[in-house]
């Protein structure tokens, strides 16, 4: 608990939550759960851009806009996501990404 | 004040990272979503101590109130009890561990490695230095007028004093942009996610 | 008694010897047992044969050889305590006064200056060096001379003698100490391991003869004629002060190994294993050889001493002045001197130039040098440097190749990249001796010449030295992941530890290379002895498929084991823990200095894990869970108290041979400083020059030691939790069996079948060296029967021999030429379409191992530049 927060621990816990949301997409067998997955991934990368916006007064501005616009991006992307889940749901019977292989070579 | 954010720092981190580490390990569709509900939370509480109110604020509102609903809408629409629980293989998730150790390792180097181009030798910048140790009076200054300088910004009217290199941001243009895409997206999640006939011989 | 005071170094001489009087006695008792067995008829020969021991010895071969390596282990002892007397050992190395002096007067001023002489003879380390010689801690006698005459015609010219010594210092005490020991522990547990060969009549299980199986002679005797002499090699290489001496005893530790490996001869596999060792350790003497003649031609001389204050300079000149290439190769551009046949040419102009120059300068102990004319750059003459016109020098390259000369013996004897494959199937010889060729004796004998010889490795040699020992290190432990019999994993195991010790020794981690070298002695030779008595007790059954909760029925040996293992795991306050963090934090130290060799830290610090894993995994699977074969299970015993004892006294020491106070402190172990108290003083000056050239981009690191001392808490944190990492999954796979063990094999085919035949090591030698050797070969014999018979016989087999030459290139090369283009393509196409798998989580993995990937190339490009 001793010294002061530095850039360093915010990066670590972003690395930590995009290591989470990585490992969530590859072990998650269902397709909700990748989609959950991608969103710790978005999240890590969030604290990145607002610790870096904090840590370094040249980019204050640009820092918070670029966490704002992965905000809304995540939000479309998951609206997008779920439809696609839906839709495979209704192909498929099943959220099972393991059995959506098709493009297998 | 200092020991002050260190602690919530500690707190809020460490509970982020637990309820991540949970999501990631629960096989329970139900309970993933829940334990990134708390994530989420927790990414905003680290969002208001680094002095981004807005950006906190947002999060809590279009994501932990918006998108998380899409998700747990998502996990109602086809929670069907086989697909609740659904098992991993053991080597499957040794590798996945494995992998994972990696990449936070290789991670961590490079977040290590950044010394010394944010680290305190940078005279020029004593700002930098004292954001650096967190100093909360001088966060709070910069925030409250960020919020306006935000709006502005997005708007192209900004009417602040110049960046330090004499330049401007506007970000009108990303913004009409990103306007669009959610558009977009409305219109595209609505047509593939609208109820239609299942097709009974697929393949 | 006075004599052994005046002259304490003869009482390792005795001790080597000792086991050669054990070897000529078993050699002379055996002989005339043979003889006299075939002339049984005359009563007096018959009673004389009766008393040599009949046709059943008894243990009197094993008494002999106990007692003679009990007696060398405590004449050795006794040495080493006198040693002590004379030069104690100070654990705590006060830095709080040292630091205070500039780098460079630190490293001038070292107290362990014996491998040092510096020319005037009036400075204190002349006078150490000389009270070193009177108190009789070293000395030789001429063995052979080539030529009698100088120039003078008095004393013997340079390079024409060649003498027999001895050299004591903390390294060899050390070692004596610790072979004689272990050695006496293998004889006694031998005694009770080869009881069976004690019998009229042996019937071996593993061949088969016309009726049965194979039945002979008891070679009970035999085989401790053969220890004997293997220990008496070891302790002759141990004591050497010269190359020739040692190189001597090298082959001597080699052909018994031979004799060893090849102990039941009759199998097929056993004497294959022991020709293959003989083999592939002569591919290393060939090397070793050229390094002595580079050496012998340039220098004139095999004497260690000799040779390093030859090719390094001194720390002070003939005025008392320090130099400032102290302890380096003064390498320089002789600007006059065209012919470099002559190495003894005058060197009319000479500028030396350390990064570039093809010469080095050669000092000796007459020379009156200069210090202000020994730095970089500075151009002058031989004359005005050392005080010669007729300064001799040795091409750096000649250096250089001389150095992986030596090394390539080396990696020949310690079983390293890529002349490792003999080791595992050397383990067709009787565990025991296993476990002397793995602890103690040969492969310990590559590592100690490695460090022996330390001062003449170029920095170059070195970086090749440490390449070696971190590609070793790594491809044996994940062979050792796959492998079920439970020799063979300590087989590994001892080759991946050696690749540590390598290493370390690579990076200039002289101390904690040579420290992992001897508590890993312990700790080996009580898995293997520890695995003899699991074997023993099953009733030679090695494989762990069949075993499984053998711990109630062994406990003392599960035990024993169970402490080996958490040694060579490094579990914290056991013995390996300490020697394995000296050698990370010395490899983190080198990282710091050269970060585009980061290869070197990162795979010894994930194969710690991997170490672990399969240590962890042999004991789960031997002792803990249901057993696997109820036949091996009902029959299962512990071993009688003669192998037991020497377990539990190897087992202890394990523990507790590294501790230093306090003992929790990972880089205060009395052994470690007792061996760091014989260092060189090149390593040293090595690392002080590294430091200096990194200097120079801004970053401070103060002295090696500082330095080592700052990385220690770093590795050693970073190794616990490798460690504890490597140590959950084999828990989780072996023990709780929440990771299915044969699932994750169905899961990686490809990779458990490429661990399984060890890296197709063998597979690429049969078809680059073997099979190329055997075509060529039957070409010679094709020759020798088709054109020569055939031009004595008729012309026209000639003819049809070439055509048949002629039919075989065109079916062979010609044909399989355009197969194997086709058949390459087919198979690398199938082989990638298994990479699309289709499955979107495996698309993830691969998307994150890419960037892993770029990162580190990145990483790497980023280091390499300037």
């Amino acid at each position: 608990m001793s010294g002061a927060i530095l850039l360093e621990h915010y990066l670590v816990l972003g690395a930590l939550l995009f290591v989470c949301g990585a490992v969530c997409m590859a072990t998650k067998r269902n397709a909700i759960g990748v989609l959950i997955g991608v969103e710790l991934v978005l999240n890590g990368a969030g604290v990145n851009f607002v610790a870096f916006s904090h840590f370094n007064p040249a980019f204050r501005l640009e820092g918070m806009i670029f966490a704002l616009f992965v905000i809304v991006l995540a939000a479309g992307e998951a609206a997008v996501a779920l439809a696609i889940v839906l839709n495979f749901y209704n192909n498929h019977t099943t959220v099972d990404v393991d059995s959506a292989e098709e493009l297998k070579g | 004040m200092e020991s002050m954010h260190s602690f919530l720092f500690w707190v809020i981190a460490g509970l982020t990272g637990l309820c991540a580490i949970a999501t990631v390990v629960t096989d329970n569709i139900v309970r993933a979503a829940t334990w990134l509900l708390f994530t989420l939370g927790g990414v905003s509480g680290i969002f208001f101590l680094l002095g981004a109110d807005l950006v906190g604020a947002i999060q809590l509102l279009v994501y932990v109130g918006g998108t998380l609903v899409l998700v747990i809408f998502g996990v109602m629409l086809t929670a069907q009890s086989p697909f609740l629980n659904m098992k991993t293989s053991s080597a499957e998730w040794a590798i996945s561990i494995a992998v994972g150790i990696m990449l936070l390792t290789f991670l961590c180097f490079a977040v290590f490695s950044i010394k010394g181009k944010f680290g305190p030798a940078d005279a020029q910048h004593p700002v930098a230095q004292d954001v650096r140790r967190g100093d909360a009076a001088d966060s709070d200054a910069a925030t409250s007028t960020s919020t306006m300088q935000i709006g502005q910004a997005f708007l192209g009217v900004e009417n602040g004093p110049p960046r330090g290199d004499g330049k401007r941001v506007h970000y009108l243009l990303p913004f009409e942009i990103v306007s669009i895409h959610l558009l977009v997206v409305l219109i595209g999640a609505a047509y593939l996610a609208r109820a239609k006939k299942r097709r009974e011989t697929m393949l | 008694m006075q004599f052994i005071q005046d002259n304490p170094g003869l009482l390792f001489v005795i001790a080597t010897l000792l086991p050669l009087v054990s070897f000529t006695l078993l050699l002379l008792a055996g002989a005339a047992r043979g003889v006299l067995r075939q002339h049984q008829q005359n009563p007096t020969l018959k009673s004389l044969y009766e008393l040599l021991g009949g046709d059943v010895t008894g243990r009197g071969p094993a008494y002999v050889g106990l007692a003679s390596m009990v007696l060398a282990f405590g004449l050795s002892f006794y040495g080493f305590v006198l040693y002590l007397g004379d030069y104690p050992v100070h654990l705590h190395h006060s830095t709080t006064d040292e630091e205070k002096l500039p780098a460079k007067v630190e490293v001038a001023e070292k107290k362990e200056g014996e491998e040092e002489h510096h020319g005037a003879g009036k400075n204190p380390q002349a006078e150490l060096r000389k009270k070193h010689r009177l108190e009789g801690w070293e000395g030789s006698v001429s063995w052979a001379r080539l030529s009698f005459f100088d120039e003078a015609g008095t004393a013997a010219a340079p390079g024409s003698e060649l003498r027999v010594g001895y050299y004591i210092d903390h390294l060899s005490a050390l070692m004596f100490v610790m072979v004689t020991f272990v050695a006496s522990l293998i004889h006694l547990f031998s005694t009770g391991y080869m009881a069976d060969e004690l019998n009229k009549q042996v019937e071996d299980h593993e061949v088969h003869a016309a009726d049965g199986h194979y039945k002979r002679r008891g070679r009970f005797g035999r085989f401790f004629m053969f220890l004997s002499l293997f220990c008496f090699s070891m302790l002759n290489l141990l004591l050497a002060d010269n190359l020739f001496q040692i190189f001597v005893s090298w082959e001597l530790v080699g052909i018994c190994s031979f004799l060893l490996i090849g102990f039941y001869y009759e199998r097929t596999s056993a004497s294959n294993a022991a020709n293959k060792a003989f083999i592939v350790n002569r591919i290393g003497d060939a090397g070793f050889l050229i390094g002595l003649m580079i050496l012998w031609t340039y220098l004139g001389t095999f004497n260690f001493q000799d040779i390093f204050q030859q090719v390094r300079a001194p720390a002070l000149d003939a005025h008392d002045e320090s130099i400032a290439l102290a302890g380096t190769f003064v390498r320089f551009h002789d600007v006059e001197m065209p012919n470099r046949r002559e190495p003894t040419k005058p060197l009319a102009g000479m500028k030396i130039d350390q990064k570039a120059g093809p010469n080095v300068l050669l000092f000796h102990a007459d020379d009156h040098i200069h210090g202000d004319k020994l730095k970089d750059g500075v151009t002058g003459t031989a004359r005005s440097a050392v005080g010669h016109e007729r300064a001799p020098s040795i091409p750096y390259v000649w250096l250089v190749v001389a150095g992986l000369g030596i090394f390539l013996g080396c990696v020949g004897k310690s079983a390293q990249f890529p002349l490792q494959v003999w080791l595992p199937d050397a383990m067709e010889g009787p565990t025991p001796v296993s476990a002397l060729i793995h602890a103690a004796t040969m492969v310990a004998a590559g590592v100690y010449l490695v460090g022996r010889v330390f001062p003449i490795f170029t920095f170059d040699a070195l970086l090749v030295i440490a390449y070696v020992g971190a590609i070793t290190l790594f491809v044996a432990a994940t062979i050792a992941v796959v492998v079920t019999d439970i020799k063979k994993v300590l087989a590994y195991s001892t080759v991946s530890q050696l690749g540590y010790m390598m290493l370390a020794l690579g990076i200039g981690g002289w101390a904690a290379g040579l420290f992992h070298l001897m508590t890993h002695a312990f700790f080996k030779a009580l898995l293997f002895l520890g695995s003899g008595s699991v074997i023993y007790g099953c009733h030679h059954q090695q494989d762990m498929q069949k075993m499984g909760g053998l711990f109630p029925k062994m406990k003392i040996t599960a035990l024993t084991m169970l402490v080996g293992v958490f040694a060579i795991a490094g579990i914290p306050l056991f013995s390996g823990w300490y020697s394995k963090d000296a050698v990370l934090a010395n490899a983190l130290s080198f990282f710091t200095l050269h970060r585009e060799h980061f290869l070197l830290f990162v795979l010894p610090l994930v194969t710690a894990g991997i170490t672990t894993f399969y240590m962890f995994r042999m004991w789960f699977m031997t002792f803990t869970g249901e057993p696997r074969d109820d036949h091996v299970y009902e029959h299962a015993h512990e071993s009688p108290w003669i192998m037991t004892v020497p377990l539990i006294l190897l087992a202890i020491l394990s523990f507790c041979v590294a501790w230093g106070w306090p003992i929790y402190k990972a880089d205060h172990s009395w052994l470690e400083h007792a061996i760091a108290a014989s260092q060189p003083a090149a390593v040293e000056n090595n690392w002080q020059v590294q430091i200096d050239a990194h200097a120079q981009h801004g970053a401070n690191h103060g002295s090696y030691k500082d330095m080592v001392h700052e990385s220690h808490a770093m590795a050693g944190y970073l190794a616990l939790g490798v460690v504890l990492i490597g140590l959950a999954f084999a828990a989780s796979s072996y023990l709780f069996r929440f990771l299915d063990p044969a699932e994750s094999k169905e899961a990686f085919p490809g990779v458990h079948r490429f661990l399984q035949h060890k890296w197709y090591f063998d597979e690429l030698y049969s078809v680059l060296i073997v099979r190329p050797g055997l075509v060529i070969a039957h070409w010679c014999r094709a020759f020798d029967t088709y054109v020569i018979d055939g031009i004595v016989n008729r012309v026209g087999s000639a003819n049809l021999a070439v055509s048949r030459w002629h039919g075989w290139v065109d079916k062979y090369l010609v044909d399989g030429a355009v197969n194997l283009v086709g058949n390459v393509t087919l198979a690398v196409g199938l082989w990638l379409r298994n990479l699309q798998t289709g499955y979107l989580r495996s698309y993830v993995l691969f998307l994150v191992l890419a960037s892993i990937g770029i990162w580190a190339v990145l990483a790497l490009v980023v280091a390499a530049a300037p």
